[in-house]
């Protein structure tokens, strides 16, 4: 399970809930790799706080 | 100075077993193919181990990274650990250890277990594969196994349609022994030569038959091992270790590539570091990711109540602050392959 942290373009962050790490949406990196697959299986994260972006 | 023998400058020694003495009296009776940083493995003497310091991991179905760069599968009815150990051959001080605690002794066509490093494509561009030029590898390294007889293993490209499977022979039982393997490059396929996945060197320890193939030879699939290779996973309390693991240049394996621990360490940083520091509660500082990163990487923390104050970590910088507690944690930060 994934939270939604930021979704700002180009620079969006999301939560691996499991172990908490923060995870950059970079296309090289393995973990956003893992994420998208999870959400290509039709997942969904959990959205962004109300209050926008996680401070 | 050039040397002259019958009109050809330069000295060519074609005997077997033929030995070239320097006047300090040292010898070479093999190529060399560098003198340094020849090893496409990183932490092949397994010394590095960031993640656990020498505990014991579970491998996962998913993928476990053990010490640092090696990363452990385990997709069967079994339980297989992994953990750096003391045991090793002359002119090493670790080793890989990995032991079967829970057997599954048979195996369904698509189950495996193995251990495998996934080598950079900017590591091996100058290897030219995928091309008619492609060089020809070396991969040496020493196991030992409460096991013998026939072990395999596999090297694979990126998108994992192009393999490779070997094969190697434990004659004694819990006895290190060194064995070699040349591969002649492949020249097909597509591999990688950026800051993805180059090659994956995989070491088989009980692979199904799906991802199974004929040793010696490439092939248009994924294979992890090859075919009627011993496995590891299927017998109770076996156990494999493995260190020395080198992937050079050239048909002749040659000398361990020792390297000095801060440089090995400082290779391994690339892909994970561990940091410690001081976290405030209400305000995010900027800190150093260390080593630069292969690749804008995930960051946790011991507590987990790490916050990156919504800006994405770059390659060599990340905010953060604990949103519980300041104090002095554990980062953890990873731009694994």
């Amino acid at each position: 399970m994934y939270k939604l942290i930021s979704v700002i373009s180009g620079a969006g962050l999301v939560q691996r809930l499991s172990d908490k790490a923060f995870i950059p949406f970079a296309e090289d990196n393995t973990d956003y790799q893992a994420y998208l697959a999870w959400l290509a299986e039709g997942n969904t994260p959990l959205p962004v706080d109300e209050q926008g972006v996680q401070q | 100075m050039a040397v002259s023998v019958n009109g050809t400058t330069g000295v060519n020694i074609g005997t077997s077993g033929a030995t070239l003495t320097f006047p300090d009296s040292s010898t070479q009776n093999t190529a060399a193919t560098g003198f340094g940083f020849k090893n496409r493995i990183i932490n092949g003497a397994m010394v590095i181990d960031q993640r656990n310091a020498g505990a014991s991991v579970t491998l996962a179905s998913g993928g476990t990274y053990t010490i640092d760069r090696w990363q452990g599968y385990e997709d069967t009815d079994g339980v297989m650990t992994a953990q750096q150990n003391s045991s090793a051959p002359t002119g090493f001080i670790n080793s890989l250890k990995l032991t079967t605690t829970t057997a599954d002794s048979s195996l369904a066509s698509t189950q495996f277990a193995l251990v495998q490093q996934k080598i950079e494509g900017l590591n091996i561009a100058d290897l030219g594969w995928g091309t008619a030029s492609a060089a020809t590898v070396a991969l040496s390294f020493w196991v030992r196994s409460s096991l013998t007889g026939t072990f395999g293993g596999s090297l694979r490209n990126s998108a994992q349609d192009r393999s490779y499977p070997f094969t190697f022979t434990i004659s004694v039982a819990d006895t290190w022994e060194q064995k070699t393997v040349t591969i002649a490059g492949d020249t097909s396929g597509t591999w990688l030569t950026t800051n993805g996945i180059g090659i994956h060197v995989a070491f088989g320890l009980g692979v199904g038959s799906t991802y199974s193939g004929t040793a010696g030879a490439w092939a248009a699939a994924q294979y992890f091992s090859a075919t009627g290779a011993t496995s590891v996973i299927g017998t109770l309390n076996a156990t494999f270790y493995i260190t020395g693991v080198q992937l050079e240049k050239g048909s002749t394996a040659t000398s361990f590539d020792y390297r000095p621990y801060g440089a090995e360490l400082a290779l391994c940083q690339r892909y994970y570091q561990l940091i410690t520091a001081h976290l405030a509660q209400t305000t995010s500082y900027p800190y150093s990711c260390g080593t630069i990163k292969r690749a804008a990487p995930a960051v946790t923390s011991s507590a987990g109540n790490l916050s990156l104050a919504g800006i994405t970590p770059s390659v060599d910088t990340f905010w953060a602050r604990d949103t519980v507690a300041a104090g002095v944690y554990s980062i953890y930060i990873s731009a694994e392959l």
